[in-house]
């Protein structure tokens, strides 16, 4: 380039195969797929499983959220200029705390629970399923409003599996209704960048622009955006990292344990296995969340199905 | 304690009748897969950034050892693979980065410094002192015979210019700001490193 001349633009001229690309920061989530794909996969690994009773209902759970997420029709998508001004401001634009419910979600709950067929649950399922059908509007929104924030009574533990699962429904709706240009990436990471949310596990891509990219998956809204990878998503070290998985298994899940901050957070390896889903795969290996705490180490967030006081 | 869904949580068989799952009735299948994991120990591997070695390109790669880095054992590497985060390559390896792992392993790989006498035929095993104590013996020597101090015109230039140095691709910028600090302040001029090759 000669000097004054005018700068290049930097666009690839090559091949569009070829070059190097950068992975999408954001995925948003297609509510047509993203919880029958979870039931599917459940039910494949409940064969077999320890907890095979605990996962076939977890598999239900999915099936029925799958019905609400295809048959109830979508809450009004948020306007350009809301979303546009979260941006600015690097925050979530369906912050999960803040944002305000349309009451189509409880809609969405009272159609969860017809769909659940609970004749051959246990008692106590079965029980909170009809503490849910019985409360009023205003005692359901307080206590999703308590999930949301993180200030639900210990002994909630059982009743706001329902609510969490009609609240995935409703922001994962929500989400997949944004438009993924005017979603940015926040500075805290390791939270969505649409509602502000934890993640439920990260995946490592085999597929796709940038096979090994790792992307996490949001525990409410469903959303995946990237993260590097070889970092401590809780703390950001790198030193004391390790890859921590059980002896004698087929590699597919591996805790990131972090010596600094002593959290893990789990990863799943698509290369070992295509089926692998970040929702269905977390609960099933609870076993690994077992051992990797007898080591000392405190999970980054917990999946919302599966809370702990 | 309120039940969160934003903080660190610990899962041990125990606690699990509190969680969710024992809450619902399905307490059995947390203490079956509680005693189910029982028998298993977990293993560790490390995963390491750094840069290939080969060229100029300086691809980043990851490096997977196994081994407890803080229990004084020797740790082994058994994998290097492209490090998708690195903007250079994401990812990918030329076939001479893809082989890294051979040449981690490879019995001919240079450990020690290595000495031909001139005339010599073949090279022997030296110390690190030797090596350097050589080095630098000659370095001086030819320094002290070919420096400039003054070109023709009596311009104070202080060159060395009978001697070069070429260092590695895997170059930081402040690897390379220490390269040029250390070889300049001898007068050396003719320096560069595989990096920018």
């Amino acid at each position: 380039m000669k000097q004054a001349a005018a700068p290049p633009d930097a666009q690839w001229s090559g091949p569009v195969h070829a070059g190097v690309k950068a992975p999408d920061p954001i995925l948003l989530p297609d509510p047509a797929l993203r919880f029958a794909a979870t039931a599917q996969r459940l039910d494949k690994l409940a064969a077999g499983h320890p907890m095979d009773a605990w996962l076939r209902f977890m598999a239900r759970l999915a099936r029925a959220q799958h019905v609400v997420a295809t048959t109830l029709g979508p809450a009004t998508a948020l306007s350009p200029a809301v979303v546009a001004q979260a941006a600015e401001a690097r925050l979530p634009p369906l912050a999960a705390d803040g944002h305000r419910r349309e009451a189509i979600w409880q809609q969405g709950l009272a159609l969860l629970l017809e769909y659940i067929d609970g004749s051959d649950l246990p008692l106590a399922a079965r029980e909170a399923m009809e503490q849910l059908r019985r409360s009023e509007a205003a005692t359901l929104d307080q206590l999703a409003d308590d999930f949301l924030r993180g200030e639900l009574a210990a002994t909630d533990a059982g009743v706001v599996v329902y609510v969490a699962a009609a609240l995935q429904v409703y922001f994962t709706c929500s989400a997949a209704r944004l438009r993924i240009e005017g979603l940015r990436l926040l500075e805290q990471r390791a939270l969505c960048p649409c509602c502000g949310s934890p993640s439920v596990s990260g995946l490592i891509t085999a597929t796709g622009v940038i096979p090994g990219t790792r992307y996490l998956y949001c525990s409410l809204c469903s959303t995946a955006w990237n993260h590097v990878r070889a970092m401590c998503i809780t703390c950001g070290g790198t030193r004391q990292l390790f890859l921590q998985g059980i002896e004698g298994d087929p590699g597919v899940i591996k805790a990131e344990t972090c010596g600094d901050c002593h959290t893990y957070v789990k990863l799943l390896y698509q290369q070992h296995d295509m089926q692998v889903d970040p929702y269905a795969d977390d609960l099933a290996s609870l076993g690994l969340d077992i051992l990797v705490a007898e080591d000392g180490y405190g999970r980054h967030a917990p999946n919302p199905l599966l809370l702990m006081g | 304690m309120p039940l969160t869904r934003r903080e660190f949580i610990k899962f041990t068989g125990l606690a699990l009748a509190a969680s969710s799952l024992g809450m619902l009735g399905f307490g059995e299948s947390g203490e079956a897969q509680a005693a189910a994991v029982r028998p298993f120990k977990l293993t560790r591997a490390t995963e390491t950034r750094n840069t290939c070695t080969y060229c100029s390109v300086a691809c980043g790669i990851l490096i997977y050892s196994m081994g407890d880095r803080a229990k004084n054992a020797r740790s082994n590497i058994i994998h290097i693979e492209g490090d998708p985060d690195h903007p250079v390559n994401r990812g990918t390896l030329c076939p001479k980065g893809s082989a890294l792992l051979d040449v981690v392993h490879a019995p001919t790989r240079l450990r020690v410094p290595r000495y031909r006498p001139p005339g010599g035929t073949e090279f022997k095993d030296v110390s690190w002192d030797y090596a350097l104590d050589r080095i630098a013996r000659l370095m001086k020597d030819d320094r002290d015979k070919n420096f400039i101090a003054k070109n023709a015109a009596g311009t104070t230039v202080n060159r060395w210019t009978t001697v070069g140095m070429l260092a590695a691709s895997a170059s930081s910028s402040e690897t390379s700001y220490l390269t040029w600090k250390a070889v300049r302040s001898l007068g050396m001029v003719v320096f560069d490193n595989q990096a920018r090759v």
